[in-house]
């Protein structure tokens, strides 16, 4: 495929996203801000559906040696980027997909934040430059590099490689997990609903 | 159009779009933001810069700035899909953050959504729509570093809004 067809296709992909997160409203950032704060689910549940189909349907072609999973090796980065990262989308009320977005609706706050975004970005080359950490893709292993803080890299196809187990078996494993995730985030709604019921059904005696 | 009239279940919008995420799973690699907007930074820090960014080594050795790298036009379209969706909806007008704090808040937490994408190599997209469902060992770390950082954005949050 070439550059071309390429970026035709991202910017297809894009556009029809763009269009469903505008309709649907979904938002990354409520999905876990909104659980977390206020106990409501609603984007949780889509985002857990999401999951799950890209669980079995990644793992699945994967077994069979299909698709482009990411390589690069993993450490504390990851995990360090992604807590600030965190607390950035909740006081940004956006993540990167709402950013563009809401930007696209006319938030010019959302426009705010994604310049901030490249401005923190370019921030973190200077920082890169000085110290050259995380290791550069370049200087990956895919092996456990500890003085650098890095695991190296695994996926269900390491784990299928390693193991002989096709990797369609983990992510079954992994789809059962998200599910009962899913199935006890409905049961707390149905709970909430009748407690909202039983509180309404109180009100109106007590008006009575 | 009824589509451009009510609100789609966002369960049903996921849903729909993890089968094209699949698609391009396929052809490309999964969905992803953070690096179509690191490429993004580099052209405009070009741009600005011209020869003088090649004296910052992360975009000769990490990021060298080329326009034709595909992930740029995944946040293109999402920009181009939303202004048509709110267009079509008559949901498009300007909105402001109206108080300092927020303004400022903003600021804050897209300084730290850009350093943090940089610093883990990904972003939230690719986290939970790229790296856990490939159950990469990178999906589990960058999960609980989210939640934690979503845990004590909150906090702050709530601090915020209420004082």
């Amino acid at each position: 495929m070439t550059p071309v067809v390429e970026c035709l296709v991202a910017f297809l992909f894009g556009s029809v996203v763009g269009l469903l997160m505008q309709r649907s409203r979904f938002c990354n950032t409520a999905a876990l801000r909104d659980a977390i704060m206020f106990r409501t689910y609603r984007n949780t549940k889509a985002m857990l559906m999401a999951m799950m189909i890209l669980t079995v349907a990644f793992t699945g072609f994967m077994s069979l040696g299909a698709g482009h999973p990411m390589e690069f090796d993993v450490g504390l980065n990851t995990f360090a980027g992604l807590f600030l990262f965190g607390i950035g989308m909740v006081l940004a009320g956006a993540c990167t997909v709402s950013t563009w977005v809401k930007t696209g609706e006319g938030n010019v706050g959302a426009l705010w934040a994604l310049v901030f975004t490249f401005v923190g970005m370019f921030l973190f080359s200077l920082v890169w430059s000085w110290n050259w950490w995380p290791p550069a893709p370049q200087t990956m292993t895919g092996e456990p590099n500890l003085p650098a803080l890095q695991l190296g890299f695994a996926n269900a196809r390491t784990l299928q490689d390693k193991l002989g187990v096709p990797a369609i078996v983990f992510g079954l494993v992994q789809f059962a997990v998200l599910l009962a995730i899913y199935r006890a985030i409905l049961r707390r709604e149905r709970a909430q609903q009748e407690k909202h019921e039983q509180h309404q059904k109180d009100v109106a005696g007590q008006d009575a | 159009m009824e589509f451009f009239r009510k609100t789609l279940d966002p369960v049903f919008a996921l849903a729909a779009i993890a089968v094209l995420d699949i698609f391009l799973f396929l052809l490309l690699g999964a969905w992803t933001v953070g690096g179509g907007e690191t490429m993004m930074t580099g052209l405009i820090a070009q741009a600005v810069l011209g020869d003088d960014l090649q004296r910052i080594p992360f975009w000769n050795i990490v990021f060298p700035p080329h326009g034709d790298y595909w992930k740029i036009y995944i946040s293109l379209g999402m920009l181009f899909g939303a202004f048509v969706g709110a267009t079509m909806s008559k949901e498009f007008y300007l909105r402001m953050p109206r108080r300092a704090s927020e303004w400022l808040m903003i600021t804050v937490g897209g300084l730290l959504m850009g350093i943090g994408i940089r610093m883990a190599y990904i972003c939230n997209v690719s986290t939970f729509f790229g790296l856990l469902p490939e159950m990469n060992l990178g999906g589990y770390l960058a999960i609980s570093g989210i939640l934690a950082g979503a845990w004590v954005g909150s906090l702050v949050y709530k601090k915020i809004l209420e004082g």
